[in-house]
């Protein structure tokens, strides 16, 4: 019994040690070890901790305040954990994916809302469905229909469109609405069109051959 | 063989008249006498320093010519090599050929994606672009104006997935592209934008 308690105290140590490491001199050294606890929560909930790093790391850079990261990490572990009820609540049994929670936090952000998210669920319960938050989100944000946009995606989705194509409908839409068509046009078009939605158009081989990844280490000054 | 008779060679050295020979020995001098003629009416050979002589004087070949004769011609070559200078040069070639080129551009995991940065900064002396998929790092991708047109860009092997991002412009001015079409607040009273990369199509 003593054992398995040992072995959980002992990756809880070595998980806060590596986030702590991630922190140290990119975030006020007092304010770690309160991150540090707020990550450890969002892991026990099984909600993804990497949001919260990341946001930890970008209040840093931004040269913000410490307390105001913490505000800003607190306030992201909620719409996590928010996020991830929603997603239980709609029908989908925990653990939730991570790239799910992360989608659906990202979607309440720009202006999708609870029973959006659930009716996405419950239409689409087979299927991997963060491209489908994201999608809806877009066109919401350019402030197409909510529920017409909603069956634009569900109705993409039914008819075989999956997976990342799914923001090739969202950016057809907003594309025709760009060429002068009203909302209401831009929708029944794409929808008139399904399930032929043009694809993103791929990168020149000139960008591919060009592509860098980003370098790790900073440069002499 | 057969001796002559002396009487023949007295006919044909002309000392006695052919009449006076018997009719046999008179056919042979006939004969004899055809045979000379024939002799005398076959042309000339050349001799082997007249025909030395003409192939001497002959005009050069041209290069074209002296090429292609050299190239149709079978040639023997000598090969020597050592052994360990010649598994060197093996390794090598394979290398080549299975390494990529730098100009083959990078090799995408199956988690990987491109994207492209593009942002109009006039006058600027430096633009990077930070997010969360180079941990807010502020120098790790740099963007380029090679042309000095203040149109800064860069292309970046990212991650798959959502990230939020923005420019800094002259390592102090944190700018938000208002070409990336999704934006989101970002909790301290600025908006990100947001990038979703996805995988090329293979």
């Amino acid at each position: 019994m003593r054992l398995p308690l040992l072995l959980l105290c002992a990756a809880s140590s070595l998980g806060g040690q590596s986030v702590s490491a991630r922190l140290e001199g990119r975030v006020p050294a007092a304010n770690i070890p309160t991150i540090d606890s707020l990550v450890a929560v969002a892991g026990a909930q099984g909600l993804p901790t990497e949001p919260l790093i990341q946001k930890a790391i970008e209040g840093g850079a931004k040269h913000v305040s410490g307390e105001r990261i913490v505000q800003a990490v607190a306030l992201n572990l909620e719409q996590l954990r928010q996020a991830q009820a929603l997603l239980v609540r709609a029908g989908d049994a925990p653990p939730v994916t991570d790239a799910e929670v992360t989608a659906v936090a990202s979607g309440l952000k720009r202006g999708l809302t609870a029973p959006m998210v659930e009716r996405i669920v419950i239409a689409l319960p087979d299927q991997p469905r963060s491209s489908a938050f994201h999608a809806v989100a877009d066109l919401v944000a350019h402030r197409f229909n909510a529920d017409s946009s909603m069956d634009l995606i569900i109705t993409a989705a039914r008819e075989g469109v999956r997976g990342p194509r799914l923001l090739d409908v969202s950016g057809a839409a907003i594309q025709e609405m760009q060429r002068g068509h009203t909302r209401a046009e831009a929708l029944a078009r794409v929808r008139a069109a399904l399930p032929n939605v043009p694809a993103a158009p791929a990168p020149a081989q000139s960008a591919v051959q060009a592509a860098r990844r980003p370098t790790t280490t900073e440069p002499k000054p | 063989m057969r001796p002559i008779d002396p009487r023949l060679h007295q006919a044909l050295d002309g000392d006695i008249p052919p009449e006076t020979l018997a009719p046999a020995l008179r056919r042979d001098a006939e004969s004899l006498e055809a045979a000379v003629a024939l002799l005398a009416a076959a042309p000339v050979a050349e001799s082997v320093e007249r025909r030395v002589m003409a192939a001497v004087r002959r005009p050069a070949r041209s290069a074209g010519r002296r090429l292609l004769r050299w190239a149709i011609r079978p040639h023997s070559v000598v090969l020597s090599m050592r052994p360990v200078w010649s598994l060197a040069l093996v390794a090598g070639i394979l290398l080549l050929a299975v390494l990529p080129s730098p100009e083959d551009g990078p090799q995408l995991g199956a988690e990987e994606g491109i994207a492209q940065f593009v942002g109009r900064f006039p006058g600027a002396r430096s633009v990077h672009v930070v997010g969360s998929f180079n941990d807010w790092k502020p120098v790790s991708i740099p963007l380029e104006d090679r042309d000095h047109d203040g149109v800064w860009q860069a292309v970046a092997v990212l991650p798959t997935g959502t990230h939020e991002y923005m420019f800094v412009v002259d390592g102090e001015r944190w700018v938000v592209d208002p070409l990336a079409g999704r934006f989101v607040e970002d909790g301290f009273g600025r908006v990100n934008s947001v990038l979703i990369v996805r995988p090329l199509p293979r």
